[in-house]
């Protein structure tokens, strides 16, 4: 059959009646605005707590306090980046991950950036796993914004790439004007500073999510770590390191085992 | 005759509406921004930016352009972009060595001119910026160029009505944040294309060289062009081109971001697109004319570890040979671009 034959088959009457009442229906209907019930999107607290000495001394901006090496120092700023969040059950191989795209710059210096919420799926675990750093893609695909906006400071301009974790502060053992920096970067090839972190749960304290529940885990920051093991940094031989490199690789190695998850308490 | 005025009156009603869906107040009467095109010259290759993520639009461009020319990026005020990039020499400084900035300070480097971004893999003289999005930031943070600090002009710009505006019009909302500066920096820059020289016109079809400037071109397609490859002028390659240190600036061009013995002396190979009215030359601008950067390379090039394989033996030029690589490099100024109204300061 011919289209032309096939459209004198159309009642056409009928069509535009169709048509109209589908237009009638489009333009009366109301726009849908919902109001957003003030709804809890997380179930899970991560609070990242500065400690100056593994197990007991809370690290305090502005305090001074000893490292490894007794060096006396007083931090000024400790942040780093961390995101791709995965918890996991050895025992039953139970994996749950959070958006691994989403950033979080934890500041010190300002206390809702130290608590992390997420929305995880109810279950036991008992590892916990996220990356410091920011990934090689994000430090070459020109700007962001949130957390990685470089208006963060957490950004080199003159040489892209961002700083994935700094502490700087001052010491009186300095040869640089009484002042530490460590900016710690470097996201290509051998001086690649990201990496996944492993914690283990406290004994007997693991995440147990119900539905319903909330919990809230506790993870030690422990700004020591960044002197010593495997790596002797000492504030006296390195005050300043600024740019990406091997040593600011072995400041990073040294880093990366600084947390450890304090306590966990799951509430009903 | 009932179905033709059935048909008749379904018609006036669905045209009814229609007029009614389109006075619906979420709208306001506009369509939001409007995509522009960006053309890629003739002959010349894919761009390294490809503005999927950053589509360009014209009030992007608007608003990118308006940024550019304010001085209120800088700290006192008194350092746009456009203070150091001069339309009328090709963006880049004009008959200055190294550009003025915050406080009376000299930059580290020449200015480079401006034109063809989106076809740069790295920016700067020693490729630091991997980006062009985030290449603003250097500028405007360095102590001796604009010397501000990006939270500090966001506010500045938060605070204005016709930024408002503006980056409503161009991102749909009226969020000012620092990627939708750069964004809209990224879109005026890269819109920035330069191919409408002579040298163009004569590759098109349209125009003759002259017999000086053909001879020019034969010596520049044997001498010149491994490493100023056309149509871009530039292979983005970084070398040392022979240019002795500087003992007061002390600048080792790449190695400063690769840490790398092996970059030492390194630089960017500039484009020699509009070459002849974006004087000095080098790194440092300490070349006032191309006829001292044709002496450099013929007898003044200093050996090292580093100095590009090429120049091991120099290029040998006689002073016809200067004399006709001058006349081609003239063809490569695109009169055009300077004169474009789309890049001028807006009124």
């Amino acid at each position: 059959m011919k289209l032309t034959q096939q459209l004198h088959r159309v009642n056409l009457p009928k069509l535009c009646i169709v048509l109209l009442l589908t237009t009638v229906v489009i333009s009366c209907q109301k726009e849908l605005h919902f109001d957003k019930v003030p709804e809890k999107d997380y179930n899970l607290i991560i609070k990242f707590l500065p400690i100056a000495t593994y197990d007991s001394v809370p690290l305090v901006l502005g305090k001074p306090t000893k490292n490894t090496f007794k060096e006396e120092y007083t931090p000024t700023a400790f942040k780093f980046y961390v995101h791709d969040f995965i918890l996991s059950n050895t025992d039953s191989g139970h994996v749950f991950k959070l958006a691994q795209d989403k950033y979080y710059l934890v500041n010190f210096a300002d206390s809702a950036s130290t608590e992390i919420k997420l929305s995880v799926q109810p279950y036991v675990y008992n590892r916990l796993f996220f990356t410091i750093g920011v990934d090689s893609a994000k430090n070459v695909s020109g700007a962001q914004t949130d957390a990685l906006d470089p208006a963060n400071g957490m950004f080199w301009n003159w040489n892209t790439g961002y700083i994935m974790a700094k502490l700087e502060g001052t010491s009186p053992k300095s040869s640089q004007a009484g002042k530490f920096e460590y900016h710690i970067g470097g996201f290509a090839g051998a001086d690649n500073v990201v990496k996944q972190v492993e914690c283990i749960f406290p004994f007997q304290n693991n995440l147990d999510l119900k539905p319903g529940g909330e919990s809230r885990m506790f993870v030690n920051c422990d700004a020591n770590d960044w002197f010593y093991n495997t790596w002797d940094i000492k504030i006296a031989d390195y005050p300043v390191v600024t740019s990406p490199g091997t040593l600011a690789k072995q400041v990073a190695e040294n880093y990366w085992k600084m947390f450890t998850i304090d306590s966990v308490s799951n509430i009903q | 005759m009932a179905v033709r005025w059935t048909i008749r009156i379904c018609l006036l009603l669905f045209l009814g509406c229609l007029l009614v869906n389109a006075c619906k107040k979420s709208g306001d009467g506009n369509s939001g921004p409007q995509l522009l095109d960006f053309p890629i010259p003739a002959g010349f290759p894919a761009p390294q930016y490809s503005f999927t993520g950053n589509p360009l639009t014209k009030q992007g461009f608007e608003l990118g352009r308006k940024l550019f020319y304010d001085g209120r990026l800088s700290k006192d005020g008194n350092f746009p972009c456009a203070s150091c990039h001069q339309q009328f020499a090709a963006f880049a400084t004009f008959d200055h060595p190294l550009s003025h900035g915050f406080n009376n300070q000299f930059t580290l480097r020449n200015a480079p001119g401006l034109f063809n971004m989106a076809w740069n893999k790295e920016f700067h003289w020693d490729g630091g910026i991997n980006n062009i999005e985030v290449q603003p930031l250097a500028p405007l943070t360095a102590p001796n160029e604009m010397a501000e600090d990006i939270t500090n002009v966001i506010n500045k710009l938060k605070a204005d009505e016709v930024y408002q505006r503006m980056f409503t019009a161009a991102f749909g909302d009226e969020t000012i944040n620092s990627q939708r500066m750069l964004f809209a920096i990224t879109q005026f820059v890269n819109s920035m294309v330069s191919a409408n020289s002579k040298y163009d016109k004569v590759k098109q079809g349209k125009a003759a060289f002259t017999q000086t400037e053909q001879n020019g071109y034969t010596l520049f397609q044997s001498k010149c062009a491994t490493c100023h490859t056309e149509p871009l002028f530039t292979d983005n390659s970084f070398r040392n081109n022979g240019i002795p240190v500087d003992p007061f600036i002390n600048d080792y061009g790449r190695m400063r971001i690769t840490n790398k013995k092996e970059d030492s002396l390194k630089f960017k190979v500039p484009s020699l697109r509009n070459v002849a009215i974006t004087l000095p030359y080098g790194h440092d601008g300490r070349f006032s004319s191309i006829t001292s950067v044709l002496d450099h390379y013929s007898s003044g090039i200093q050996n090292g570890p580093t100095l590009d394989p090429l120049l091991k033996n120099k290029i040998p030029l006689t002073n016809f040979d200067k004399f006709y690589l001058l006349e081609f490099l003239k063809t490569l100024t695109d009169s055009s671009f300077i004169s474009d109204k789309r890049f001028a300061q807006p009124e």
